[in-house]
């Protein structure tokens, strides 16, 4: 019966045709495109082609760790431990990489280490946090929001101790500036991007053409049946977190290099705006449904209504009250739409 | 008043492609133990759920006292008379017990409690069993004194009629003694009880009178004192089935692929026996035997001890390295355990075995879909595309997609829990034909199930399970007693 009542009336033809996530990211496109008008109409300048290039630029970190927050979405699970994972990972590439014995100021001395040794041990620490993730949620059973709540706090407080709740930022060489403000040619474009980019196009392969995309959607579809059907949930999860740990880490030690300094409070808050940007793009916080274009997406809508509120010269009290509710409308907004679609 | 405190008529409810109950009349008279008896989908918890208003009849009337009948939801029964002792109990463990019995009746004054009515509720409870405190939290009560909460808190709402579902399912023989007394009991406070049960010799222990249901009908509702024994009440449950359909194997394999020997956990006791190649073997037991933890057990989802050998290795406890030896599971539950609903058809095939459809990790979605094709017109789906999700499809389709991933794993043995639960009977026949070729084609497969008809119909040998404990093995292909079957499984000696 409800075959055939759809066989008769093929209406919306080209929209049935393609999958829910990426009709949930053309619906996300065009509200990107309504709203980067109407900024247009009101916001002097909003047009001029460096503003859509920074649009893009100023995102890079968000985007980075929203796609280790969508794979990790996707299967059901929450990863709140980034932002202070990169605040760790920064501070401790800078306190590894710091001259030792230098100063009277303890907050002037380091390790010492070779900068390549430096960064590769402050990586091993952003990992180990995944670690922590990956045992608590696999093994003893934790819900994810728990667990990643701890670790974020526990990677934020490890920033805190060791730049004494301030900053590091002397006694270090010269090369620890230098990926963090390169750029490529003679471009403005960072390194920083571009690495965002590379990230971008990887993932979205990973998702849409791997097994390993393919299982992480099974385990958020229904975890049970996909460990009946062969896949090894627990080991699954362990890679994301370490993967979505390996992001923020990279993040970390770019920003840090970025501003040559390690800062405890860097990226306070991150964890959330990966969130929204995930949420805007459409993926489902149930699991089963989402994907990083669609994050891509959401950081684009989030970036055109911050830059629209600076350029309207809005205190920033006013833009976090803007985009809390440009966030809220547009998730209403979606799945309406998602719901129209599926009746 | 009249003698019936309950008339039925010409019940009928129909599900898409199945019809539960078929046109079903008969009384229940007042202050009597009204036992209701049938096989699995027999179409009893039908009747109850239209009784206690969670499903709406198709057609038919329903007369309590003489007056037309109608719930529309489980309280909305209670208010009316019929209260429900379901077998997931409805108490809150959290609360005490004497807050449980006025749960939902609470007398509030601008929203705070007022003490009003406990009394009485704690007197009925005091009556019935004197041993429980109601200031006891219920989670330290004992399931059967759970039961007796709820028997109270069912007579001090003044129900007329009280559906017992299995209620000595999960207690001890002295508890049922003592939960007998109670309802005997409650004939003398002029309550009605409609009890269900798979153990026949609670009927005649403590039935007035027995209403037995077969495949959605009404057979037969006479006093239980008009009934000569056991036997005759199994014979009205089952009917005169006839077994016709089931050819032996013309050359069985001498091939053992599968060892179990002395596997026992919590719910199996020293289970052991042999499966050739090529043989489809079915073990028959009712809900609760153990049926389930078997295939678990086998697949390597549940602990257990003794030795499983498949094609002469020991099986590894996880689901994944069973797939690996060449066992696919068809579980119990197709919803939450074998599909992804909220994935497409093209989305559920091939889960299984993803290095068939895949080069270095990478999916070839030509092949996968050249698969899920492939097994849509081979099991004969009910779709006009592969991208449809699969919880819009009937129950029948959606076991076809179960069956498809299992077959896509290229599994040498298929375990097949309850392979056509909850499906039409055109769905049902072209299972079994798709079972049968399977193991034409050499591949093994168990069958666990309650349905009796559906286990001799295609099996070659059957085992009967009670209690997690195999009583008996038959080779089908001679007479099948299906008295003396379901005398065993329903715990006869």
């Amino acid at each position: 019966m409800d075959d055939m009542a759809i066989a008769v009336k093929p209406k919306n033809t080209f929209l049935r045709g393609i999958s829910n996530e990426s009709f949930i990211s053309l619906f996300m496109i065009t509200v990107l495109i309504v709203l980067y008008g109407v900024a247009g109409a009101i916001v002097p300048n909003f047009f001029l082609p460096r503003n859509v290039l920074n649009l893009v630029m100023n995102y890079w970190f968000t985007i980075i760790l929203g796609i280790g927050v969508t794979f990790i979405m996707v299967t059901g699970n929450f990863d709140l431990s980034v932002g202070g994972n990169i605040a760790m990972t920064g501070v401790l590439s800078v306190y590894f990489c710091q001259a030792a014995g230098v100063s009277q100021n303890a907050l002037a001395n380091g390790l010492g280490l070779p900068y390549g040794v430096a960064l590769a041990l402050a990586m091993v620490c952003a990992l180990a946090i995944g670690g922590i993730n990956a045992f608590f949620v696999t093994k003893l059973k934790v819900p994810s929001i728990i667990v990643t709540l701890g670790t974020m706090m526990i990677a934020r407080g490890v920033a805190q101790v060791v730049t004494q709740g301030a900053q590091r930022n002397t006694s270090l060489p010269d090369i620890f500036g230098v990926v963090g403000n390169a750029s490529v040619g003679n471009t403005p474009i960072k390194i920083s991007v571009v690495i965002m980019a590379v990230l971008v196009v990887v993932a979205f392969v990973v998702e849409r053409k791997t097994v390993f995309g393919r299982r992480t959607y099974l385990i958020g579809a229904n975890r049970e049946a996909a460990r009946l059907s062969g896949v090894k949930v627990n080991r699954h999860l362990a890679y994301l977190y370490l993967t979505s740990a390996f992001l923020a880490g990279v993040t970390g030690i770019l920003l840090a290099s970025e501003f040559k300094a390690g800062v405890s409070g860097r990226a306070t808050g991150y964890e959330f705006d990966a969130l929204v940007i995930v949420l805007l793009g459409g993926t489902s916080i149930n699991g089963g449904f989402g994907s990083v274009l669609g994050t891509v997406v959401g950081a684009l809508v989030l970036g055109v209504v911050t830059s629209a509120a600076t350029g309207l010269l809005l205190s920033p009290d006013w833009q976090f009250l803007l985009k809390g509710i440009v966030t809220f409308l547009a998730i209403l907004a979606q799945r309406y739409a998602l719901d129209r679609r599926k009746s | 008043m009249g003698d019936n405190v309950l008339e039925i008529r010409n019940l009928i409810k129909t599900f898409p492609g199945v019809t539960a109950v078929n046109d079903v009349s008969f009384d229940i008279r007042r202050n009597t133990v009204h036992c209701l008896v049938g096989e699995n989908g027999a179409g009893k918890s039908t009747l109850i759920k239209i009784l206690t208003g969670a499903e709406q009849r198709s057609y038919g009337t329903i007369r309590l006292n003489g007056d037309d009948y109608v719930a529309h939801n489980p309280k909305d029964a209670r208010d009316k008379g019929i209260s429900t002792l379901f077998q997931e109990l409805n108490v809150v463990d959290q609360l005490t017990v004497a807050e449980n019995l006025t749960l939902g009746m609470e007398v509030t004054t601008f929203g705070f409690l007022r003490n009003v009515g406990t009394e009485k509720m704690i007197d009925v409870l005091k009556n019935l069993e004197p041993s429980i405190d109601p200031r006891r939290k219920v989670s330290t009560l004992s399931v059967a004194k759970k039961q007796i909460v709820e028997i109270a808190k069912a007579v001090a709402s003044e129900s007329e009629i009280i559906i017992m579902d299995e209620p000595t399912a999960a207690i001890s023989e002295g508890e049922i003694q003592r939960l007998f007394k109670i309802i005997r009991g409650l004939r003398d406070k002029s309550v009605t009880v409609i009890y269900i049960s798979h153990r026949l010799d609670e009927i005649f222990e403590l039935g007035d009178a027995v209403t037995v249901m077969r495949d959605g009908r009404h057979i037969d509702t006479r006093p239980v004192s008009d009934i000569r024994d056991r036997s005759e009440l199994i014979r009205m449950m089952i009917g005169k089935t006839v077994f016709e359909k089931y050819e032996p194997k013309e050359n069985p394999s001498t091939e053992t692929i599968l060892k179990v020997e002395d596997v026992s956990n919590d719910k199996l006791c020293n289970v052991s026996f042999e499966l050739r190649k090529g043989e489809i073997i079915g073990f028959y037991g009712l809900v609760g035997a153990g049926k389930t933890e078997l295939a678990r057990a086998i697949y390597g989802v549940d602990r257990y001890d003794g030795s499983i050998t498949f094609k002469e290795k020991t099986l590894e406890s996880s689901p994944h390295k069973a797939i690996e030896a060449g066992i696919a599971l068809v579980p119990e539950e197709r919803r939450s355990e074998g599909l992804f609903t909220i994935l497409t058809i093209r989305g559920n095939t091939c889960v299984m075995n993803m290095d068939k459809i895949s080069r270095s990790g990478f999916v070839n979605n030509q092949s996968e879909k050249r698969v899920t094709a492939e097994y849509i017109r081979q099991l004969n789906i009910a779709t006009h595309t592969m991208e449809k999700e699969t919880a819009k499809l009937s129950g029948g389709n959606q076991q076809k997609i179960v069956f498809s991933k299992c077959l896509f794993a290229d599994a040498d043995l298929l375990l097949l829990d309850e392979p056509t639960r909850g499906i039409d009977v055109g769905a049902k026949s072209e299972i079994y034909q798709i079972i049968r070729d399977l193991a034409h084609d050499g591949k093994s497969i168990i069958i666990f199930s309650s349905e009796l008809h559906e286990i001799v119909n295609i099996c070659d040998t059957i085992y009967l399970l009670y209690e997690g404990v195999l009583k008996e093995r038959i080779e089908n292909g001679t007479v099948i007693d299906s008295e003396k079957i379901l005398h065993t499984v329903t715990g006869g000696e």
